[in-house]
Parts: C-alpha cells; structure tokens; sequence
C-alpha cells in the first residue's frame, strides 16, 4: 500500500444528512489527541470546495436532499464520498419513517461504507485510509 | 427614526452551532441594525426522522426503547430513561432497587462525558483550541469508563422495561473509584482554566443575557435556566431512580459568585460545578448500591405479552445533561405499539428563548451565545432564523462567522 | 399560595369550575429503597372552561411550567392533555399535572394560551401541523418540523385516514411495510 499521487494532506467535509450525532461525535473525537488523525494528515475543513473526501452521515431527511446534492456537486474532483454509520448505509432504526428520502447511496454515489452504530473512531480511520488508497488508484489511471 | 433613513442590511447566516464537524443543520435568519442584532426568527425540521409515528406504528414497545436511544448521540440515556419510566407507570411495573442505582450510575457518567464535550465546544467558538483538544483528552478518561461498564462508548443499550441489562458489580468498583479520582484532580485545573482567565471573562461577561423573568416565562429549562436563578431541577424536585434517596441540590452560579447575571460565563460557571457534583453522586450511589434481582420480568416473551395486554397512561421525566426530557405514554390493551407517544426534548424549549439572549448582541458572540445554550438539534429539530430588515440579502457562512468571532478576541487580547 | 395536597388541589378545580369540570384523579408510586412518592395528577375539563381551568393553574403557582401538548386520536374525538408542572424548586415538592380536553372530530378547534404562558408557541405549532387541530388566536402559524412542500391534509399521527399514506413510507427494497391492527 504505497502512496504516491498524494503528497499533501487529506482534505475531509463533513455533512451531517439528519444524523442523531453519535457518529458526529466519533469523527470529532479522532481528531482529539487520542486518536490524532491529523499526523497522519487528515484536516476538516469548512467548506466543500477545499474538500477531497466527503464524509457523509445521516438518513437523508427530506429536507435535506437539496442540499446534500448541490454540496456533492460543489466538490471538486477528483473526489469520494464516505458513509459513515448505519442511518446512511440502510436506514438503522428508521427505515420505515415518512420523512426519509432513502439511503445516502440513493441521492450521490457512495464509495466507502463504515457500518457500526456509531462505529468506532479506529473504524473511521480505518475507512479513511482505504478511501485514500481508492482516491490513488483513480489519479493513477487518470494520468495513464 | 423612520426605517427608510437606516440602510439596514438582511444577513441569511447558515450557522452551525458548533465546530465544522458538528454541523447540526441548522440556519439562523438575523435581522441586523450595523453590528447589532434586532430580531430573530426560528425555523425547524431539518432532523426530523418521525420517531413518534415509528413508535406508534411500528415497533413494539421494548423495540421503541432502541429507537428512543437514537433520539441523540449526545443524550443518549436520559431518552431511553424517561421512557422507561413512562412505560412502567402505564403498566404497573416497578423496578427493583438495585436497577434503579444502576441507572443513576449510568446517567452521571453521561452528564460528565456531555459537560465536558460541551466545554471544549464553547472554548473552541472562543478561539481557544488548545482548550478544546484538552477538555476532550480529560473526556477520553470517562468514555473509557464508560465502555468498561456498559460495553460501547455511545449507545450504551443498558436499559430494559423493568431493570437494566448489565450488573454493576462490587469488583468493578476500583476501576471506578480510580476514574472518580482522577477526574477530582483535574477539577481544579479545569476550573482555572476555564473560570479564571481574562480572555474568557471578557468574550462570555454580560454576553447572551436571559433574565430571570423571561427564562420562566419561557420555559427554559436545564443549566441555561439554572444559570437565570430558576432552581429547576428533576433531580431535586420529583423523586425517580436512585435520586429519590439521595439529596440533590439545583445549582446556581450564586453558589460561586454570589450574584446571579445570567450570561455565558454563569452557564460555565453551572455547568462545571456539575461535573463536580455528578462525581459525589456517583460516589454515593456505589457506597449505598442495595443487593438484589437486575430485572422485574427476566423473561422477554412474558414481558412482551404483559405489554401488549396492559392499559393506562404515563409520564416519565429525567433530567438531562441539557434540560428536562418528558416522554408521555398511552397504551391500550390488545394492541403491540404503543398508542400514543409523544417526546419533549430541552432543546424543544430552549429554543424559544434565542431571540431574547440575541437582541442587542454582535454578530461576533453569535456562536458562543447560540453554543452556550447546548443545543442538541437532533433532540428537536432545526432552528432557521430569519431577519426582518428591508435591503440587501447577502449570505454569510459559518467560515465568516467563526472568524469574526476570533478576530474579537484577538482585539481583546 | 401555600402549597396544596393532590385531592385538594382537585376539590379546587371542582370549586372553581363547577360544570366543566369532568374528572380527577391522583396516581402514586415508590420508588427505590426509601418509597419516596411520585406523585401525578390528572384532571379532565370541558372545552368551555379549558381557559379557566389554565387560569387557575396560574394562580395555584406563579410562572407553571408547560412541559408539552400530547395529543391522542381515539376514534371520534381527539384528545389533547397539557402536561403541566407546579410546586418546583424545592426538594420532592413538585407535581405533575395532566389538563385533558377532548375535541370532537368534526370542530377541532382549541383556544390559545400564549398570552399566559409565552412558551407554550412551539407546542401549540407543532399540534397543529401533526394532528390537525387548529389553534385559535395563535400568535405564529407556520410550520414548525414538517419540510413545506409536505402535503395539506396529511397529519402524521392520525391514525384514521388522514395519516401518512403508503406510498410515502421509506421502505427499503423488497420488503413491505408493517403493518399493526
């Protein structure tokens, strides 16, 4: 597992769909001192035009739909959408609301799928990293 | 003055409350006059998931109890507390003692792990990261303890109609106490960091004001309330789990200061003290932990069976890191869901008192007013808040905002 | 006022209310090793004297607190039951208490109470748009956490025709909703 086309940091927007926070909460605490995602490289940022990864929890609530694709859209390429906890893979404990509009890879393509409820902060890593690894391989073969 | 002559501007801020990660969705509408807010108005539903209508019609009650945990990540035992409680009073269940100490050990730790989580945020919307990441190093100790105990570190699932799941057993007990200790001797760092520096007396002074008058008119309830002077507290006022044998007391900044203003540095102010507090509680709770059977019905099929033939009504309340949660239950014989449900979360309330800490304030306190209150949107739903002004409509992002906020306290400094 | 004891605080609501006054109770329960009391009270008036009974609570404690508006759908009529809590502030002291109305289903109206009580505005919203009832006099009539383009005439926790219908339900891939009685 080498990297190569990545020689800077990973650039990570998070966009909370109507998520209950655990998962929220877990992401926070890897960038806490414990777990320390940023030796490694991995930033937050504020906007989804700095972004590389998208990290994405949350049932899509209806009202958000909107907006969850116009932030995809925003997103420069080349680019890869995370969903992280069980809401966003099937639903979880809500699959049968009215107000759903579906699982996150209903309204954007999804990449890298962290199931857990929520999972745990060395998951979250874990699920970075192979995005990382997946992200090398497409710059790969775009400059092949 | 007419309104012609002012050149008022109309802001649409998207404002997350919190830190970029924890962009609850959430939009606030400002009507601003220069650097000062006027008005404020409040939309909601951006979370809105239809948890009471899954409970009505699809689940059966002990499923309910699970989606009643995913209410919030945050707040993550009170939900399932409250309802338990609701349940058992429509049905006439009575838990044994030794679950009911089980459940206040529980909901301290939680009350720790949610102040603490709190106080970085409000630290970081100050500026002051280094604070944030060390307030959630000192986190990391109880979410330790408390995946030692329950076995995860967020939906903890200890809950049962007519118990708990897990035993709090006597060998667990040192572990326990070393995590008790070590919380009391970081007390007072924290307390000196947070209480006594002068950047933060200045950024949180006599900013985000609610008087008393208006917190009871209201209805705000939780540490922002008790902050105003209103001793509201569950914990003190109507007796459940291990509280009722045991003598809580609401706090109020006067019993640091001595005066009561209201503002952001009071919330701090309650909100530390109760993570004191919480750690005599838990103390208390294991020396005097009766012995005795975990769960009235062991059973799950003749649980199931009770509930679906029992009848009645009930209300459970619990006190939450953020407020009072009041979960009302009806249930009616023969039928397996529940017949109606209905949840109020703190935030629900607390949000009707954001116009009134706003007024008069700058554009630059609005994220540490807004985070002071601990809004938990999942908890309640979103808040859009509109501006009156006539002109022109520009939008501002959380980025503006979060850096308007620093550069004030860097003038500060 | 001084403090009263639940079968008091009924007999005042009898007093005061006379006919529209419709039924009370008291419900007990111990908790823990002490057997300390959780106590709460649930009174039923008549729609007329529904603003004199809220009246009266204000007198019985300066500044009650609404805790929420829970509404159930039993058939023919709705029922609405404002939680109310009184006595606060101190040590085991305080009270819950259930105010129900019931309301027809053919005049599902329901007066005010925003102008005793300020923070009764978002309940108040939120039965609206949930159940249907309409709330005569209320200061803010939008929607409160139902997204605008929903439908007119959905309320979701009906449990008659008006709920949610079928085909609005997220149902995942080759499963069917389910279905209770």
């Amino acid at each position: 597992m080498s990297l190569t086309a990545f020689k800077r940091a990973l650039w990570v927007y998070h966009l909370n769909t109507g998520s209950c926070n655990g998962c929220d909460i877990e992401i926070l605490a890897v960038l806490t001192p414990r777990y320390d995602a940023e030796r490694f490289g991995i930033k937050l940022v504020g906007s989804p035009r700095h972004a590389d990864v998208l990290l994405v929890t949350g049932p899509v609530v209806k009202q958000m739909v909107a907006r969850t694709k116009r932030i995809y859209e925003q997103t420069p390429d080349p680019k890869l959408v995370m969903a992280v906890g069980n809401c966003g893979i099937e639903g979880d404990v809500f699959h049968e609301s009215y107000s759903l509009a579906g699982p996150i890879d209903q309204i954007i393509p999804v990449d890298v799928y962290v199931p857990g409820c929520p999972p745990r902060p060395e998951a979250i890593i874990h699920g970075v990293a192979m995005a990382w690894v997946k992200l090398e391989k497409a710059a790969k073969q775009e400059v092949a | 003055m007419a309104v012609e002559e002012k050149k008022k501007a109309t802001y649409t801020i998207p404002v997350g409350p919190i830190h970029p990660a924890l962009k609850e969705p959430i939009r606030l509408a400002l009507t601003v006059d220069g650097e000062e807010i006027v008005d404020t108005d409040i939309f909601a539903g951006q979370v809105h998931r239809g948890i009471e209508w899954l409970g009505m019609n699809r689940n059966n009650p002990i499923q309910t109890i699970y989606a009643a945990e995913r209410i919030c990540g945050i707040c993550n035992i009170c939900h399932p507390s409250a309802f338990i409680m609701a349940v058992e009073h429509a049905a006439g269940i009575t838990p044994p003692p030794r679950a009911e100490y089980i459940r206040a050990i529980t909901a301290e730790m939680e009350r720790i792990h949610s102040h603490l989580l709190w106080a970085g945020v409000a630290a970081h919307e100050i500026g002051f990261d280094t604070i944030f990441y060390l307030a959630w190093r000192v986190r990391e100790e109880v979410m330790d303890l408390i995946e030692y105990v329950t076995g995860n570190r967020v939906t903890k699932a200890m809950f049962q109609i007519g118990g708990v799941r897990r035993d709090i057993t006597e060998e667990q007990f040192p572990r326990i106490r070393q995590s008790l200790d070590y919380y009391r001797s970081m007390f007072g760092q924290l307390k000196r960091v947070f209480l006594d520096d002068k950047t933060i007396q200045m950024r949180t002074r006599n900013v985000g004001i609610l008087k008393k008058e208006d917190a009871l008119k209201l209805l705000t309830v939780g540490p922002s309330g008790r902050a105003s002077g209103v001793p509201k507290d569950v914990r003190q006022d109507q007796p459940y789990a291990a509280y009722a044998d045991l003598d809580v007391k609401a706090i109020t900044p006067d019993v640091l200061t001595g005066t009561v203003v209201g503002d952001v540095y009071d919330r701090i102010i309650v909100r530390l003290l109760e993570v004191k507090q919480s750690i005599e509680i838990i103390e208390q709770c294991m020396e005097k932990m009766p012995p005795g059977p975990l769960l009235a019905q062991p059973k799950t099929a003749v649980l199931l069976k009770t509930l679906t033939k029992a009848e009645g009504e009930g209300i459970g309340r619990a006190e939450a890191p953020r407020g009072e949660v009041v979960h009302y239950v009806r249930m009616e014989a023969g039928r397996e869901t529940l017949s109606t449900w209905k949840v109020r979360a703190p935030t629900y309330v607390n949000l009707m008192c954001v116009p009134t800490i706003l007024k008069g304030a700058q554009i630059a306190d609005v994220p540490i007013a807004f985070a002071s209150l601990d809004p938990c949107m999942s908890c309640t739903n979103r808040v859009v808040v509109t501006d009156r002004a006539v002109g022109r409509k520009s939008v501002v992002d959380y980025e503006r905002l979060h850096q308007l906020s620093l550069e004030k306290t860097k003038e500060l400094q | 006022m001084e403090k009263l004891t639940p079968q008091a605080i009924i007999d005042s609501f009898v007093t005061e209310l006379g006919d529209g006054f419709f039924g009370g109770s008291v419900h007990e329960c111990e908790v823990a090793v002490k057997k300390n009391k959780f106590r709460s009270l649930w009174i039923e008036v008549k729609k007329g004297a529904f603003r004199h009974a809220v009246e009266h609570i204000c007198r019985l404690q300066e500044y009650p607190h609404l805790a929420i508006i829970s509404s159930s759908d039993l058939g023919a009529e709705v029922e609405l039951t404002y939680h109310f809590t009184i006595y606060y502030g101190e040590h085991l002291q305080e009270l819950s208490l259930g105010l129900r109305v019931k309301l027809p289903k053919n005049d599902l109206t329901i007066p005010t109470i925003t102008d005793l009580i300020p923070g009764a505005v978002f309940t108040e919203r939120e039965t609206q748009e949930m159940m249907g009832v309409k709330v005569v006099g209320i200061p803010d009539n939008r929607r409160l956490f139902l997204p605008p383009d929903f439908p007119e005439g959905v309320y979701p926790w009906r449990k008659d025709e008006k709920g949610p219908p079928d085909d609005m339900l997220r149902v995942l891939p080759g499963r069917e909703p389910k279905k209770w009685q």
